[in-house]
């Protein structure tokens, strides 16, 4: 799901570059607004860890190979610490593991930050009503783990499909993109079931984890 | 003259003029000519850092003087593989785009008198990958332990 170098025109990646700077100024203002800024950092530290070695966990899905991404997890245990903390990490996996480029930070960052943000709401969701049980937080763990990927999955193709070089063989190209697609509808699944027992245990273990946000 | 004599007529001589071409007459010839030609073929192999092929992943290939349009566009086979001759007039940096379902990555192959060696798009030894891994989450474990410290 991380888009290299090269793929995309300058233009858009500028524009990746301008719409991820505007939500990390925006996510920091939210962070500065809390009574003690400080408070998330080490939570926000170890899962910045957690996504950076994501990406290099692969599962097998004939004919592609897909990586968890994670993105929900941490929107729901970070909220807005989720988006400076994904694009530290994908800062290390594009200069390390080569996973995305440098050029299309602003762009992957848009594309695994911006649903974070929405799993962080999803999640939020738990709070509706009069009492937090543990299946509204198992169900809402998994859905903010899966419509993460999912949103994210949707931007990626709705980003490779509006620019498609023209050399390209547009139609091979295209079923290549929704096979990649289809083959992140297991990495859904996944995911939602790693958010939600994750959040699961933390409910159990330090109800505290999940107040702050 | 019956047909079965005509016949026998043209196929002696025939046969008289195989064998004197068959002779190693064009051994003694005069002048000598040897053409070479050397094919410097280009074996691109395309992978996942998984290691799984990219199979059916389309290739651009793109001359030096010409960098913007392709020189020559194709797909890999199953196991990764494109293979192509390029133009040896064209000295210089031809590059090599591989590109599957928005994942992919340019390689540039130097070509003229000092070519034909290997090489790669670059990517770390998975001993470099895991050390560096080591590292961030090393830098990522003391930042959570530096701001969770209890003050003082």
């Amino acid at each position: 799901m991380h888009i290299p170098d090269g793929i995309l025109p300058v233009p858009l990646t500028a524009g990746g570059y301008a719409i991820a700077a505007a939500a990390t100024w925006y996510s920091v203002r939210r962070i500065n607004q809390k009574e003690d800024p400080r408070e998330n950092v080490p939570k926000a530290a170890l899962l910045t860890a957690a996504f950076f070695v994501a990406s290099w966990i692969h599962i097998p899905v004939p004919p592609a190979s897909v990586h968890l991404v994670l993105n929900g997890l941490l929107g729901a245990i970070l909220g807005y610490f989720a988006f400076p903390a994904i694009i530290i990490g994908l800062f290390f996996q594009a200069v390390m593991f080569q996973h995305g480029g440098l050029t299309t930070l602003g762009v992957n960052a848009v594309i695994m930050g911006a649903p974070a943000i929405v799993a962080h709401y999803v999640f939020r969701l738990r709070r509706l009503g009069n009492k937090e049980s543990r299946a509204k937080i198992a169900i809402l763990g998994f859905l903010s783990g899966s419509t993460a990927v999912a949103i994210s999955v949707a931007i990626f193709i709705a980003v490779l499909l509006t620019n498609l070089p023209s050399q390209l063989d547009t139609v091979a190209e295209t079923a290549a993109i929704y096979a990649l697609a289809l083959a992140y509808l297991p990495v859904m699944t996944i995911e939602g079931v790693i958010t939600s027992l994750l959040v699961l245990f933390i409910q159990r273990v330090r109800p505290a984890i999940l107040d702050g946000v | 003259m019956t047909t079965r004599n005509k016949a026998r007529l043209i196929v002696g001589p025939a046969l008289l003029l195989v064998l004197v071409l068959m002779l190693p007459t064009h051994a003694y010839a005069h002048g000598v000519r040897i053409d070479y030609r050397v094919d410097m073929t280009v074996e691109i192999l395309a992978a996942y850092d998984t290691g799984e092929p990219m199979a059916g992943a389309q290739v651009s290939v793109y001359a030096p003087d010409e960098p913007s349009t392709p020189w020559l566009t194709g797909v890999c086979d199953e196991d990764g593989r494109f293979d192509f001759v390029p133009d040896a007039s064209k000295a210089g940096t031809w590059s090599v785009r591989v590109r599957l379902a928005g994942h992919g990555d340019i390689v540039h192959i130097p070509i003229g008198e000092s070519s034909g060696a290997a090489g790669s798009s670059g990517g770390y030894a998975p001993l470099q990958i895991v050390l560096m891994a080591a590292c961030v989450i090393w830098g990522s474990i003391g930042t959570a332990l530096y701001f969770s410290r209890r003050r003082t």
